[in-house]
């Protein structure tokens, strides 16, 4: 069954463990490719993750001169083929969330690819396995679309994608509360 | 009426008018310049080794397949765009060390590893250093002749180059230069396909198809060659005849098949010089702000650029401030997102970027 990466951002309490599993990876040679910002630091303690959200179509791989940029059956927008990235980093200056990390030793971009080592068998990539806060979630549609039910707003307010994004994306964001008009009780 | 005219002027002046598309000008000048070539190599064509005729017949194939590939690649708009303006900047003073660094001793290929580095060395080296014997001797760009006097003459391009005893060193290496390359390429894919099996990365996204096929036909031309090696040195020949066509087939099958697989990637390399030499030339020219912090981050051509090429797409990011989402450097960019999430700029809060790397 697919299932989605479904991002609650308020759950967030900063721990970081998301980055610490990023880089346990097979794929990942140890170097994480999320990361985790506090909201207003000044004030308060709030954090929210962010990482690739998996465009349904992705400016990186639009962008990329040598077709380096594969998009996987399942929807996922892999890292560059390291053979075909010419180092030009085009994909970091298109990607409207700024996630393309690149190597310049190396000449390669790299970037999240929903590890798909693990995600090509349904199994939740490393961020959402121990993420202890339940801010990243391995769900599916139906489940995603219970939460939506859960929340039982009126004000047509509930946002999982756009307009706080910039297209479509495969990864589903749940805005915190306050955006959305309402108290959420956990 | 008028319109019609000055567009029949137009087109008229142009060369390109005599072929139907891109793809028939680019078969057609290649297939004369291989034939300009071999005439004056082969000396007016009374030097053809016709036993290699089947390579020659790929090799066309090989370009037909090359040209129709690489042009679709080239009317991609980013590709357009490199490519144009790495010809335009192809005679920099970098570029002759950033061509040897990417494309012969593959500089950033040691830096992600040394096991890498070495597989990659004695395969791309194995296949250029064959193909620098092989395809001049099938269009008889170069051949040999055995002097009357035990000496080995080498001719290339109809001129007689060097003329060595005939058991001498530089004769031996030449008459065994394709087995050195096979067993290079053998040792290299053997390597490959090891660290295809071990490696976690690579187990993650390989496919039969693109990542293994290329190796295993590069085993296979590489072994064919070397039992052709085999049999006339320990088995007088035998089994020659269908071994030469075993490896005859799995040539050209490499060839036909190079464009469109994994090894599309060696006639494709060139670009990264045409990308580092635009990175260079145009950062010289002038850095663009962040529109938010003011780091420079890009060059401003690269940032126009890009912005151009998602509009092709019909990729539009403009934020309500009022600029495109790709004038904001990277951190700025991640930050702003945060702000659309949260309803607090943060982007605009002058503190650092807090701990992003999972080190501790």
């Amino acid at each position: 069954m697919k299932k989605r990466l479904y991002l609650e951002l308020e759950n967030c309490i900063g721990c970081r463990s998301c980055l610490a599993a990023c880089t346990q990876c097979g794929g990942h040679e140890e170097r994480n490719r999320n990361y985790v910002y506090d909201v207003n630091p000044m004030v308060n303690r709030q954090t929210m993750p962010l990482m690739c959200l998996h465009c349904v179509n992705p400016a990186c791989a639009r962008s990329c001169p040598a077709q380096a940029i594969q998009i996987h059956e399942t929807g996922a927008v892999l890292s560059a083929l390291v053979e075909k990235c010419i180092g030009c980093q085009n994909c970091t200056i298109a990607c409207p969330y700024g996630i393309p990390k690149f190597d310049t030793e190396q000449n390669l971009m790299y970037k999240c690819d929903l590890c798909i080592d693990r995600t090509k068998d349904s199994i939740p990539p490393m961020c959402a396995s121990v993420c202890p806060s339940n801010t990243l979630q391995w769900l599916t549609d139906e489940e995603i679309e219970n939460k939506k039910k859960q929340f039982n707003l009126d004000n047509g307010k509930w946002v999982t994608s756009i307009p706080y994004l910039e297209g479509e994306t495969n990864v589903k964001v749940n805005l915190p509360g306050i955006l959305q008009g309402i108290t959420k009780l956990f | 009426m008028q319109a019609k005219v000055a567009a029949n002027q137009k087109t008229g002046k142009s060369i390109d008018n005599a072929f139907a598309s891109h793809f028939a000008k680019s078969m057609f000048l290649a297939v004369c310049g291989l034939v300009t070539l071999s005439f004056f190599g082969t000396r007016m064509f009374t030097h053809v080794d016709l036993n290699l005729y089947g390579y020659m017949v790929g090799t066309i194939i090989f370009i037909g397949g090359f040209f129709y590939r690489f042009i679709a690649w080239g009317e991609r708009p980013p590709t357009k765009i490199f490519i144009k303006k790495g010809i335009k900047l192809l005679f920099r003073k970098s570029t002759p060390k950033t061509s040897v660094e990417h494309l012969a001793t593959y500089n950033f290929i040691w830096n992600r590893g040394i096991y890498r580095w070495t597989q990659h060395i004695l395969i791309g080296w194995g296949c250029i250093l064959s193909c620098f014997v092989t395809f001049p001797l099938v269009f008889g760009w170069m051949y040999f002749t055995m002097d009357d006097n035990g000496y080995y003459s080498i001719i290339a391009m109809g001129i007689r180059v060097i003329t060595v005893p005939a058991n001498g060193i530089i004769a031996n290496l030449s008459y065994n230069a394709l087995n050195i390359t096979a067993v290079m390429v053998i040792a290299g894919v053997c390597m490959a396909l090891y660290r295809r099996l071990k490696n976690m990365q690579a187990r993650a996204e390989q496919k039969f198809m693109y990542d293994f096929l290329p190796l295993y036909m590069l085993l296979l031309v590489s072994v064919t060659g070397l039992s052709l090696t085999f049999m006339n040195i320990f088995l007088r020949g035998a089994g020659q005849p269908a071994m030469s066509l075993i490896h005859q087939w799995s040539v050209i099958i490499t060839l036909i098949y190079l464009p469109f697989g994994k090894l599309a990637h060696i006639p494709f390399r060139p670009m990264s010089v045409f990308a580092r030499n635009y990175r260079e030339h145009y950062a010289e020219q002038s850095m663009k702000g962040c529109k938010v912090c003011g780091d420079e981050f890009v060059s401003t051509e690269q940032s126009k650029d890009v912005v151009e090429v998602l509009g092709v797409n019909d990729i539009e990011f403009q934020t309500k401030e009022g600029h495109h989402l790709a004038e904001m450097c990277l951190p700025c960019r991640r930050k702003y997102r945060i702000a659309q999430f949260s309803g607090f700029p943060i982007h605009e809060l002058k503190v650092k970027e807090a701990n992003q790397n999972a080190k501790g």
